[in-house]
């Protein structure tokens, strides 16, 4: 419950948080805190340095372009995408975001926030798959723009190395997406989820199967068991379900995802 | 680290370690004993105050980033002990029994009334998933939320 | 989901306070956020009290080295399991051979047995220094095998916890009543049930426990602010331990968030505590965090019941079962073995079947130590007895509802004396059920099943009847072991008035969000004939009040009968000291021609010969000379309730074990999602008959409460080892509690059965017996057509069940 102890610095600008995220070995970016706060209470973690994002207004903001493409702000938050009449252009966004954990998480909770922790049993990753988004990384170096589904490395791994900041992300336009989930009571955490996508074609995203999202293609939504099959998954046993169950709601899940997605 | 924040209209300033949480300020520093630690893992919501007038889980910030917010927590609704519409249906409606996560109910509640003057069942329900409560089962408490409803 | 439907029970409109409703007294102060909780409380140069605990399931401690922690600035002093050997005794065991050789001491000494057991306490200046400080610790383990399967714990060869009891049983003892070979003899048929599992969980108060301690030492006293809900018991417990008298240990409370058993057995950790304030010479605090709750502290009994056979006729009637009860007590007993006979409070659950068998076997495993949950033992015992006439109507092919109706005790046969000597004072079940089922409008449920069906959703109805039995009889421990010298109950409560004629009410009870200090104040009200508004009842439990005896505590659903009885009796007695009072002033008037009223006392008669209570309250304190020199007024006055028992009978097994029993019968509707065996429990009654209800809007609370809590339990809420020994639901992430969106609709109903022989009628009923649980169990079955035999059932087994159904 208590955290070890922890330098704290709130940068003016994303530059000089780079900075010292990239002077600093042991900093970490302070999001909305919603996880990682619980990760210093455990102490499973324990960073020197927490450099706080808030107040940042280059990392916040919603702003849908005339070809129909969303920017979202990295500390954008679930309420703020939730209650944005831009992020209405791509419905499933507010949808999704809607049912993660309560009001007060998601008054805090970042988008960012929510990519770049990746635990499996996030929302988010498999959406942002699901969607073809790809992720903004600022860095000394720079920009760079790195497609969703390579985003995700490992469990509470991304793309974002030391010193660098997720700022972006950007979502195509489109309207025909799904997403199905078994939680654990009403909008809980994740048991299995998939995020689903059509675009002539499905595009399928399986969480909580593995470290990262397992990105699936079919032809149709009837295709889409298929496909699950095929990939051979073998999920993770825990106390809330064995990896036959896993691998059977992941069936299940995917195709209703992407049946929701086709009927849109 | 110096902090200045106000909490129910009054500033307090105060040197804090950063890794302190906000729910311990307000506890331990401030002798504001009404919100409650009910988890450790930000589950419980009995920690709720409302923060520059959005409501927070106050175990998941530290104190430091409330330097120069303004807070409200349980202390604040009340005037002079004259019980607020929410607190008297609350009571008229048995909606607390050991008390433990009524202040966090209540914070949670007048964030949603100030925002939605009438919520259904299940907009009460939502606005108060993120708080948890042993003892009533939530029944009373939706019909006590919905009872100042206009 | 539909709006929540509220069905207001039927009740005669009561003249008086008793059976109104009254707004509560104790919520001015919670609403205010001014409520007193333990961790509220706080002490000039108090220490934090963090415990180093053991990240192994079982054992040998071989090295503690405390220095570093120590040598940090701020930190004050730590105590280890060696010196808690050297200062205290091992705590008195309840149990008979061969549990009662077990050492239970406050810290691990020698061995850790369950995984978070405390091994070391650091007290530091701060709490987050202690946390830190407590990481400098050295502990070296060397680990052994765990044991975490009761079934295998008797094993030849698994590990043995404890060596004094050279083996892991803990307890056994075989119970038999009528005659079992004539009931199989006399049965058309014998049903089977090889296997039955009720789950391990607690009902999670939101609050864990805590505790502030100071000692005083030039009188050698120790005053424990704590949420201890059974400090009679705790104090039985520490003293000997300690070797101090029970009256150097003061214990305080005020408000208690939650407690549905799982607050008594705190007294290891207020031992630590005692000894770090006596140790360092300042108060020294402890709150134990959600995770501490989880890996340490009262789980509830898990049990299993093995080779059960009842023996049945044709027409569904139940003559009798045996059984074999395995029950799982963790690393230790602290109120164990207690749930080896407290079960038989309700021996043949509801039902009237006279020859009955249950062979019970407690082990020891290498998980947290068991303690009273809410509706300890008798909800495992009722689940048990509640599966058995499904299981039984599904083999016979009966209606569930007219099986129980063939078998429940009939209201024409109250009070019922049970095959092993219990009487069950009152309540009509059958009516009780046929109320439920109309709140959940039964005879349209073929209808809605079809609906579902169309929705691709499988629906199933299911009732869960249970008992709540109340005011428990202590003589049963001797049923566990002949040589304790307990029997009986008590509860005691002051009434005064003051010198300005206030009315003062001091309780022996620990509320935690019961409403005791409401509904007293109605009892007193109603004898005294003044306002509730005029009643005080002071907040809490205080031993320096002498407002308590050995079993003061609020446990084991029995405040409405042990506590307001009490209150009764010290009321009357005030009453009749008032009048005497008068009687004197008024120059010998006799007491049947006065009567309280207005706020004072007058002459029937001749209304206007009046006296205020301020008056008496200021003649006997302050103007007293005069007064006849034979007349017995103090205006304070103690009364010490003590309910009807005898000593049970040990060689039998028999006798009245507890002196009330409320009902609960609850019927849960629900629809699975026959693709991931995810469920909702989409139409729920609950109809309750706890006797006279002093306070009906308090009681259904209570009635919410325990259904919530049994829905938590049957679909989320387990504590799960690892074969490691490892707790895979340490914290509220894992361990699913319902919050509002899982709450499914409710309509409540409720009958007054006046329980004969409690001084009000009313019955103890906070527990609730988990009629939740029996019910959606009864759900699942109903809806899958496979028989459930766990009293846990995530999604994932209902998908099972389904995919066996298919099969």
């Amino acid at each position: 419950m208590l955290l070890r102890e922890v330098e704290y610095a709130k940068p003016g600008s994303v530059g000089e948080a780079l900075e010292l995220l990239a002077s600093n070995d042991g900093a970490r970016a302070l999001a909305g805190g919603q996880t990682l706060i619980n990760v210093m209470k455990a102490r499973a973690a324990s960073p020197d340095m927490l450099v706080d994002l808030d107040g940042l207004d280059e990392l916040r903001g919603i702003e849908l372009a005339a070809d129909g493409t969303l920017t979202v702000g990295a500390m954008t938050t679930y309420s703020e995408l939730v209650g944005s009449a831009e992020a209405r252009a791509r419905p499933i966004l507010g949808e999704v975001c809607a049912t993660i954990a309560d009001v007060q998480v998601r008054n805090r909770g970042t988008i960012g926030g929510n990519v770049c922790s990746n635990d499996p049993t996030n929302h988010l990753p498999p959406l942002m798959v699901a969607v073809g988004a790809r992720m903004t990384i600022a860095g000394a170096g720079g920009e760079r723009e790195v497609p969703a589904e390579e985003f995700f490395l490992g469990v509470y791994m991304t793309a974002v190395a030391p010193g660098e900041l997720l700022t972006r992300i950007a979502i195509p336009a489109g309207k025909k997406d799904g997403f199905a989930a078994v939680t654990l009571g009403a909008e809980g955490t994740c048991i299995c989820n998939a995020a689903a996508s059509v675009n002539g074609s499905v595009r399928v995203a399986l969480g909580c199967v593995d470290a990262v999202p397992v990105l699936l293609t079919a032809d149709t939504a009837e295709g889409v068991a298929d496909a699950v099959r095929a990939a051979n998954i073998t999920p993770p046993s825990d106390v809330h379900a064995s990896s036959e169950y896993r691998t059977h709601l992941a069936e299940v899940l995917a195709t209703r995802a992407a049946q929701e997605a086709a009927t849109r | 680290m110096d902090v200045a924040v106000t909490v129910n209209g009054t500033t307090y300033e105060r040197d804090v370690e950063p890794r302190k949480l906000l729910i311990h300020f307000l506890r331990d520093d401030l002798d504001l004993t009404g919100s409650h630690v009910g988890c450790d893992t930000g589950n419980c919501g009995a920690c709720s105050v409302i923060f520059d007038g959005v409501l927070v889980k106050s175990c998941m910030l530290l104190a430091v980033q409330a330097n120069g917010a303004s807070i409200e927590t349980v202390e604040g609704l009340a005037e002079d002990g004259e019980l607020t519409p929410l607190q008297q249906a609350f009571n008229e409606h048995h909606a607390l029994q050991c008390g433990y996560c009524t202040p966090g109910m209540l914070m949670s509640a007048t964030a949603l009334l100030r925002e939605n003057q009438s919520p259904s069942d299940a907009e009460i329900k939502k606005a108060l998933q993120g708080n948890i409560c042993r003892c009533t089962g939530y029944w009373n408490i939706v019909e006590a939320v919905k009872s100042v409803a206009r | 989901m539909t709006e929540t439907t509220l069905a207001p029970a039927p009740v005669e409109v009561q003249k008086g306070w008793g059976g109104q409703s009254v707004r509560r007294k104790e919520d001015k102060r919670l609403l205010q956020g001014e409520g007193v909780f333990v961790d509220d409380v706080k002490r000039h140069g108090m220490g934090y009290l963090h415990f180093v605990r053991s990240p192994y399931a079982h054992a040998h401690i071989t090295r503690v080295d405390v220095s570093a922690a120590e040598a940090i600035d701020g930190v004050y002093g730590t105590l280890t399991g060696e010196e808690v050997a050297a200062l205290t005794e091992p705590f008195f065991q309840i149990s008979s051979a061969p549990g009662a050789n077990i050492k239970d001491y406050s810290l691990a000494v020698g061995k850790v047995r369950y995984v978070g057991e405390p091994v070391v306490a650091v007290v530091a200046e701060t709490r987050e220094l202690a946390r830190d400080a407590s990481e400098l610790v050295e502990v070296d383990y060397e680990p052994l095998p765990a044991v975490v399967d009761a079934r295998t714990a008797q094993d030849s060869d698994a590990a043995v916890l404890h060596d004094d009891a050279e083996g892991n049983l803990m307890w056994s003892g075989l119970y038999s009543w009528g005659d079992l070979d004539a009931a199989f003899a006399e049965a058309d048929r014998v049903v089977k049930i090889p296997e039955l599992h009720f789950h391990r969980f607690n009902s999670t108060p939101l609050e864990c426990d805590g505790a502030l301690v100071e000692f005083n030492r030039g009188v050698g006293q120790w005053t424990i602010h704590t949420n201890n809900q059974f400090p009679g018991f705790a104090a039985i417990m520490m003293g000997p331990a300690m070797q101090v008298g029970l009256d150097k240990l003061r214990f305080v409370t005020q408000d208690i968030g939650g407690g549905f058993g799982n607050k008594i057995t705190s007294h290891p950790q207020l031992v630590v505590c005692c000894l770090l304030a006596r140790k360092l010479n300042r108060p020294v605090q402890w709150t134990e965090w959600r995770t501490d709750f989880h890996l340490s502290m009262s789980h509830g009994n898990e049990r299993w019941f093995h080779d059960t056979e009842v023996a049945v006729k044709d027409d569904g009637t139940l003559l009798g079962f045996r059984t074999k009860a395995l029950d799982d007590a963790g690393a230790w007993l602290r109120y164990e073995p207690l749930g080896g006979v407290i079960w038989a409070q309700v021996t043949p659950g509801m039902y009237r079947w006279r020859h009955i068998e249950l062979d019970f076997t407690q082990v020891a495993t290498n998980k947290a130590p068991v303690s009273p949950n809410r509706g300890y033992s008798r909800m495992q015992h009722l689940w048990f007895t509640e599966r058995v006439i499904d299981i039984v109507a599904r083999e016979l092919d009966l209606d569930p509802v007219e099986v129980r109706k063939r078998n429940y005790v009939r209201a024409e046969d109250m009070p019922y004396t049970t095959p092993n000597g219990c009487v069950y004072d009152s309540g009509d079940y059958a009516a009780m059920l046929d109320l439920a089922l109309e709140l959940v409008d039964y005879e349209s449920i073929p209808g809605r099943r079809a609906e579902a069906k169309e929705r691709g959703k499988v629906l199933g109805v299911g009732i869960g009847s249970t008992l709540d039995s109340g005011t428990n009889n202590f003589g049963q421990s001797r049923l566990i072991n002949p040589e304790l010298q307990f029997s009986g109950n008590n509860e005691v409560a002051t009434v005064k008035l003051d010198i300005f004629g206030e009315i003062v009410v001091t309780l022996g009870t620990t509320p935690q969000g019961q409403g005791h200090e409401t509904t007293a104040a109605q009892v007193v009200a109603d004898i005294l004939n003044c306002s509730v508004d005029d009643v005080h009842v002071r907040a809490g439990h205080d031993s320096y009040w002498n407002s308590h005896a050995g079993f003061s505590g609020t446990y084991a659903s029995q405040f409405a009968v042990t506590g307001l009885s009490a209150v009764k009796g010290a009321t009357e007695m005030l009453a009749a000291e008032i009048k005497r009072l008068a009687g004197a002033v008024f120059g010998g008037v006799p007491e049947e021609a006065l009567e309280l009223a207005d706020g004072g006392v007058r002459i029937k008669e001749s209304p206007d010969a009046f006296l205020p209570f301020m008056a008496c309250g200021a003649i006997v304190n302050a103007n007293n000379a005069g007064l006849p020199e034979d007349l017995e007024v103090t205006l304070n006055c103690r009364y010490v309730y003590r309910p009807p028992f005898e000593v049970p009978d040990v060689e039998t097994k028999t006798g009245n074990l507890t002196l009330t029993y409320a009902t609960q019968i609850h019927v849960a509707v629900v629809e699975i999602d026959p693709e991931t065996g995810a469920y909702e429990i989409v139409d729920y009654a609950a109809v309750d008959d706890c006797g006279k209800r002093i306070n009906p809007q308090i009681v259904e609370g209570q009635v919410m409460g325990a259904t919530a809590q049994a829905i938590g339990a049957v679909i989320h809420e387990t504590y799960e080892y690892d074969e490691d020994g490892n707790l895979l639901t340490p914290n509220f992430y894992d361990y699913h509690v319902p919050h509002a969106l899982d709450m499914p609709p409710l309509a409540t109903g409720a009958i007054e059965s006046p329980s004969p022989f409690t001084p009000l009628g009313t019955k103890g009923m906070g527990e609730g017996g988990g009629a939740g649980i029996h019910a959606v169990c009864a759900a699942i079955q109903d809806a899958t057509g496979q028989i459930v035999t766990d009293s846990h059932n995530p999604y994932q087994r209902v998908w099972r069940l389904l995919q066996e159904a298919q099969a």
